[in-house]
């Protein structure tokens, strides 16, 4: 157990590695650098400034170089300042984080403790009818662009019913409110932007673990299970369900990474201070240090995730253990 | 990673009470019945930032949400006024030598910055070095400076300086607006360029409270103000990215003003029950959309094509159809609120017969009926460079390419990335490309238009080459006499307008809502409501429909 653990581990540190080098690459082959933001933004900016601007974020030294500056201030979690605002990278994202973890966690346990039960029930119904038009309910509403969902409950929920904020984390009165009462107003702030992201999550929980689940029921030990006198309720609950934890645990693991990664759409409607706003912004304007360091932050959380999947597998499934490959 | 878990399930607790809740109160407004046309002293302004601010170091300012927010901090040296035109700022008075080349300042004697002490001399002399520094930075505001020559700047008491200039240059009066003094005895202190992102002490009518990036900036005026005290308490900005929100936030009341754009104009301006509470603007400001044909390309090096094309160019219909009649054609570099615009050039018509015409005279015939102009075997074909993802921009471009078509031109329409468009129109490699200007209230056509700016000197990417025009850039830029500046600028637009190194097309209209309950709001001649003096300094709320009177008292606490 342990070695197939730290063997994974080396792993990890490689992948890392590999993808911040391939980061770098892909974001200075696009075309433009920071210093496009200038041209385009003013008729005739200053050059000698835009010189001493290339020379401080070293674009004006080979690739390589700069790749060694940038990997020498990770080593020390100083990925530099952004190239737009000039605050710390570092800064810019940990101001960001937690809001983009607060929002994602609630929607994706939302999500989870709706989707799952629902998934679970499909697959002890599959075929019926109810079954059926529930399958149709939420392959429609994955379909609604979140957009538009998201426009329509503001104007229902914020604007004709007065009852809940348009946008924003909390009220101008915040500070002033009572401790209750703050807990009370960051949670009417929350509840339009987790609709919004975790009703299409939602329809994903309910067909993967219907399809895990439904996928265990098939197999012979289910009929020998059944054979042998077992209640249904034992059957799904002992025999089916534990069988069907690798493939939910590999949807943990791929879930975790898309908690921090953000949504552009609903922090832009909800302005809601997150991350995907952020990346998006820095990848348009070119903003090399915040990108990588988003990149870095969003590779270690995603690695991490993988990692503990693995590990979960190992758990669940003694196979892996003694045979040290994932299936 | 364990707050962080046990704080959401609290926050999913606290979801399942909130539905009980009520809102959180607001203090009920005093109703004090007040007189619409009397100025009322207090209250506190929502404006929308569409975009968080890059900081708050008014050498450093990058955009326009930046100067937003430092022209409340700080004061500059000059001010611009309704029409545009120089007022005193900071600098109550000023002269400028016979030659041009000196500019003396005398500063607002009781001047003082936020933290009490007074604004000297000196501060500008710092402030302006800092501009001129090129490790600032300060890759926006340092061209206005970029001729100043320090051997002869010079500061003569604690309230008058001499700015000097190697070369005189018309236009420079405009950008001493955008010299906002810093105190040197603050700023020199730390990293300048690191360590006043966030905080401020400035000598403008206002003060920093605090700035949230992401989320706001909230400013408080200072009561020991030195100049006309503005009569709203307090300035908060919100940063609201998207318009569709802000647009609902604004009809709600969240938010005091913001830009619409022209669907929102189109279907709501004239809801009655809407114009009951919102006070819908709309008015030009300083820039304009164009095509810009490089005359390095072999085609486009013919003025009879360039016009040619520029015929075949509906803008009637763009201004009609595209923009629902909220956009107005342009003849050339000036724009209508600019005084070297030339009234008695015309708009280059829409005219496809003309255009045909104008292309055989140039040598361009279909001589092997493909239904395609050609000239010695080559056939007419040109690219057109658009930015992807521009709604406005494919819709003209299409336009133009149907009524081409119909004459025998091929046009091919290329969307290309922002970045990657900028970098190769600059450099000037494409063939003709739909672009917009921001213009500046005293325009300098020299980067654009000078024989010595084709790339990559400046930004005649057009590589537009005519001896008369240097000639006219030359003397309007040395021209002291704003009467015979405005001659040489028109004759100029008349010149450019004829020899087409862009096909002007059209500037589309600024659409504003704002709620009624801000009295005193103005447009300039070219700024919209904005940064120009007095501006938004001069906004008022009456007492009775103040309802952000909470953000002003948590203000006190901080």
């Amino acid at each position: 157990m342990t070695a197939y653990v730290v063997r994974r581990c080396l792993y990890a540190v490689l992948t890392f590695v590999g993808i911040t080098i391939a980061t770098f690459a892909l974001i200075h082959a696009v075309p433009g650098d920071p210093i496009t933001f200038y041209l385009s933004n003013h008729m005739n900016p200053s050059r000698p400034a835009l010189e001493a601007i290339r020379h401080e974020y070293h674009l004006d030294e080979p690739l390589v170089t700069q790749y060694v500056y940038w990997a020498k201030g990770v080593m020390t979690f100083d990925f530099g300042r952004s190239t737009l605002d000039r605050r710390p990278v570092r800064e810019r994202i940990l101001n960001k984080l937690p809001n983009t973890l607060l929002l994602n966690f609630i929607a994706f346990l939302l999500a989870a403790l709706i989707g799952l039960p629902i998934g679970l029930w499909s697959a002890a119904r599959s075929g019926r009818a109810l079954e059926r038009a529930s399958a149709v309910g939420f392959f429609l509403l994955y379909s609604l662009p979140s957009f538009w969902v998201a426009l329509l409950l503001m104007q229902l929920f914020a604007i004709r019913l007065d009852i809940l904020p348009i946008f924003g984390m909390t009220s101008d009165e915040y500070p002033t409110l009572s401790a209750m009462q703050q807990l009370a107003d960051r949670a009417r702030h929350l509840i339009l932007p987790v609709i919004t992201l975790s009703y299409a999550q939602l329809a994903i929980y309910v067909r993967f673990s219907k399809s895990a689940l439904t996928e265990v029921i098939r197999q012979d030990f289910i009929t020998t299970a059944r054979a042998k006198g077992a209640t249904p309720a034992a059957v799904m609950w002992r025999h089916a369900l534990r069988n069907a934890l690798i493939p939910l645990v590999t949807l943990l693991g791929l879930t975790i990474p898309s908690l921090i990664s953000g949504s552009v759409i609903v922090e832009a409607i909800f302005q809601w201070d997150g991350i995907g706003h952020l990346y998006f912004e820095s990848i348009l304007s070119r903003d090399y240090p915040t990108v990588l360091g988003l990149t870095v932050a969003t590779a270690i959380v995603t690695l991490f995730a993988s990692l503990f999947a693995d590990v979960l597998y190992a758990v669940a499934d003694p196979r892996i253990r003694f045979g040290g490959d994932t299936p | 990673m364990v707050p962080v878990k046990s704080r959401p399930l609290l926050l999913l607790f606290a979801l399942a009470l909130c539905v009980a809740c009520s809102k959180p109160e607001r203090v009920a407004p005093a109703a004090v019945a007040g007189d619409e046309n009397t100025p009322q002293d207090g209250g506190t302004l929502i404006r929308r930032l569409e975009s968080d601010i890059n900081g708050v170091n008014p050498v450093l300012e990058k955009s326009k949400y930046d100067r937003y927010i430092d022209i409340y901090l700080f004061s500059p040296l000059v001010n611009l006024d309704v029409n545009l035109r120089p007022s005193p700022g900071l600098a109550e008075k000023w002269e400028i030598s016979p030659d041009g080349k000196q500019y003396t300042f005398h500063l607002a004697p009781k001047a003082t910055f936020s933290n009490g002490k007074p604004v000297l001399a000196s501060d500008v002399l710092y402030t302006l070095k800092k501009i001129i520094d090129p490790d600032s930075e300060a890759a926006q505001v340092a061209p206005g400076f970029q001729t100043t020559d320090l051997a002869n700047t010079k500061v003569i008491d604690p309230h008058t300086i001499v700015i000097a200039f190697k070369e005189p240059d018309a236009s420079q009066m405009i950008h001493f607006n955008d010299l906002l003094t810093v105190p040197e005895e603050i700023y020199s202190k730390g990293n300048f360029k690191n360590d006043y992102i966030n905080t401020a002490v400035g000598s403008g009518p206002y003060r920093l409270v605090r700035r949230v990036p992401g989320k706001e900036v909230l400013l408080e005026r200072r009561e020991d103000y030195w100049g006309q005290k503005p009569y709203l308490k307090n300035v908060l900005f919100k940063v609201v990215i998207d318009a569709q929100t802000a647009w609902n936030a604004l009809k709600h009341g969240d938010i005091d003003e913001t830009a619409i754009g022209s669907d929102v104009w189109l279907m709501e301006s004239k809801r009655a029950d809407l114009q009951r509470t919102i006070d819908f603007r709309r008015f030009y400001t300083l820039n304009y959309n164009y095509i810009a044909w490089n005359e390095r390309d072999p085609i486009l090096a013919d003025k009879r094509v360039r016009r040619a094309l520029g015929m075949c160019l509906d803008v009637g219909s763009i201004i009609n159809n595209l923009y629902h009649g909220t956009a107005r054609a342009v003849s050339g570099p000036f724009t209508p609120d600019q005084f070297g615009f030339n009234p008695n050039v015309p708009v280059l018509p829409f005219d496809p017969v003309q255009a045909k015409r104008l292309l055989n005279d140039a040598g361009w015939f279909d001589s092997n009926g493909d239904g395609i102009l050609d000239k010695g075997g080559k056939p007419l074909k040109l690219e057109l460079s658009i930015f992807a993802g521009s709604v406005a921009a494919l819709p003209v471009a299409q336009l133009l390419q149907e009524e081409l078509k119909k004459v025998g031109v091929e046009l091919n329409i290329a969307p290309i990335d922002p970045a990657l468009a900028i970098q190769r129109i600059i450099g000037g490699n494409y063939q003709a490309a739909y672009l917009a200007w921001d213009l500046d209230p005293d325009p300098n056509p020299f980067p654009q238009f000078h024989s010595s700016q084709i790339p990559p000197a400046g930004q005649n990417f057009v590589y537009y080459i005519n001896p008369a025009a240097d000639k006219l850039i030359a003397a309007a830029g040395r021209e002291l006499d704003f009467n015979k500046r405005v001659k040489l600028f028109q004759e100029l637009h008349a010149m450019l307008a004829e020899d087409q190194p862009y096909t002007w097309v059209n500037q589309v209209s600024v659409k504003w809502a704002l709620n009624k309950r801000v009295k005193n709001v103005k447009e300039s001649r070219g700024w919209g409501l904005f940064t120009w003096y007095p501006g938004e300094m001069d906004w008022w709320i009456p007492r009775d429909q103040r309802t952000h009177e909470v953000v002003a008292a948590t203000t006190t606490t901080h």
